[in-house]
């Protein structure tokens, strides 16, 4: 097309793995289109809050936020996307891009971060990974320090990974003052 | 392999260096990269990389309706765990990451990971024991 940019092999990333399609950047917006049909996902400019890549291995990430707090993933862009992508963002849309880096360093601690209804965790400020709290369908307590997540068990979207997360959770030691005395910690 | 299993102390046990280090993902499923000692779990269409010496146990389960469940437990401060983890005294007020649980379509494949989970464990835990020793 002639107004923006068009991206073959864009996955988006989610609860049940990824999924391959095509990713389209226009003047208005961003469209992304699952290979073969079915789950588009489209993406108004005046909806979106926030744009971050990350290099993630072997590709690039696009991270679009939304005004209602959640957050789409596409994964697949060469280092060139990125530079053309984040000028077209800038000059065309008016939008600009944060840089993001992936901690692949293997330390299980760092920093909890909530986001709208994302939850990161980081490892000396780059991110390990990212879990969106939608997904959760119970939270519990154990002890002083324990903070249990349950997630969702749903075979109907067409998960694609053969490992589900089910359960993760997290030791807050108690001199940890970050969510101390806020009820509505996850 | 550049030397750098004798030229790493245990605290400062990492998985990789590089972003582009991490292999690719194969299935989205649990994976053990022996080389770089790390396990590597998909969390949201990512793997996520975890250094073995931050696992302290792994367990397995089968239910009556063919599905399998693999349950990681990761070291946390204040539990018993290998004592040259430098971590408790040096990260007090971080927030641990301590055990997450996933239900797999392969028991075959869980039954693998769990073993290899277990055996890469015991010879880094012995590896970096015996460095201990030989350093004090």
């Amino acid at each position: 097309m002639a107004d923006g940019h068009s991206f073959n092999n864009i996955s988006l990333g989610g609860r049940g793995g990824t999924n391959p399609g095509q990713l389209k950047v226009h003047s208005g917006g961003v469209l992304w289109k699952k290979q073969g049909g079915g789950k588009a996902v489209e993406l108004d400019k005046s909806d979106i809050s926030g744009l971050t890549w990350m290099k993630v291995p072997r590709s690039n990430q696009l991270a679009v936020r939304t005004k209602d707090g959640l957050k789409y993933k596409f994964t697949g862009f060469r280092d060139q996307d990125v530079i053309s992508l984040t000028n077209f963002f800038q000059n065309t849309c008016g939008l600009t891009t944060e840089e993001k880096q992936l901690s692949v360093s293997g330390k299980n601690w760092g920093e909890v971060d909530l986001n709208g209804n994302m939850l990161s965790f980081n490892v000396g400020q780059k991110q390990a990974f990212e879990i969106s709290l939608a997904d959760v369908s119970q939270t519990q307590l154990q002890g002083k320090t324990d903070v249990i997540l349950e997630f969702h068990v749903d075979d109907t979207t067409g998960a694609n990974e053969k490992d589900s997360l089910m359960e993760i959770s997290f030791h807050i030691p108690t001199n940890n003052t970050q969510f101390v005395g806020d009820e509505n910690r996850p | 392999g550049d030397g750098r299993s004798s030229s790493r102390t245990s605290n400062d046990l990492i998985a990789y260096k590089n972003i582009n280090d991490v292999p690719p993902p194969r299935d989205l499923m649990i994976q053990v990269d022996q080389r770089n000692e790390a396990i590597l779990i998909p969390l949201y269409g990512s793997m996520v990389p975890f250094h073995v010496a931050t696992v302290k146990t792994v367990s397995s389960q089968a239910d009556t309706s063919r599905n399998c469940y693999i349950r990681i437990i990761f070291n946390v401060p204040g539990t018993p765990f290998s004592s040259h983890d430098p971590n408790a005294l040096k990260n007090q007020t971080d927030i641990f990451l301590k055990e997450v649980s996933f239900r797999s379509k392969d028991p075959r494949h869980i039954s693998e990971i769990v073993q290899q989970i277990k055996t890469l464990r015991r010879n880094v835990v012995s590896r970096e024991s015996e460095r201990a020793e030989r350093a004090s």
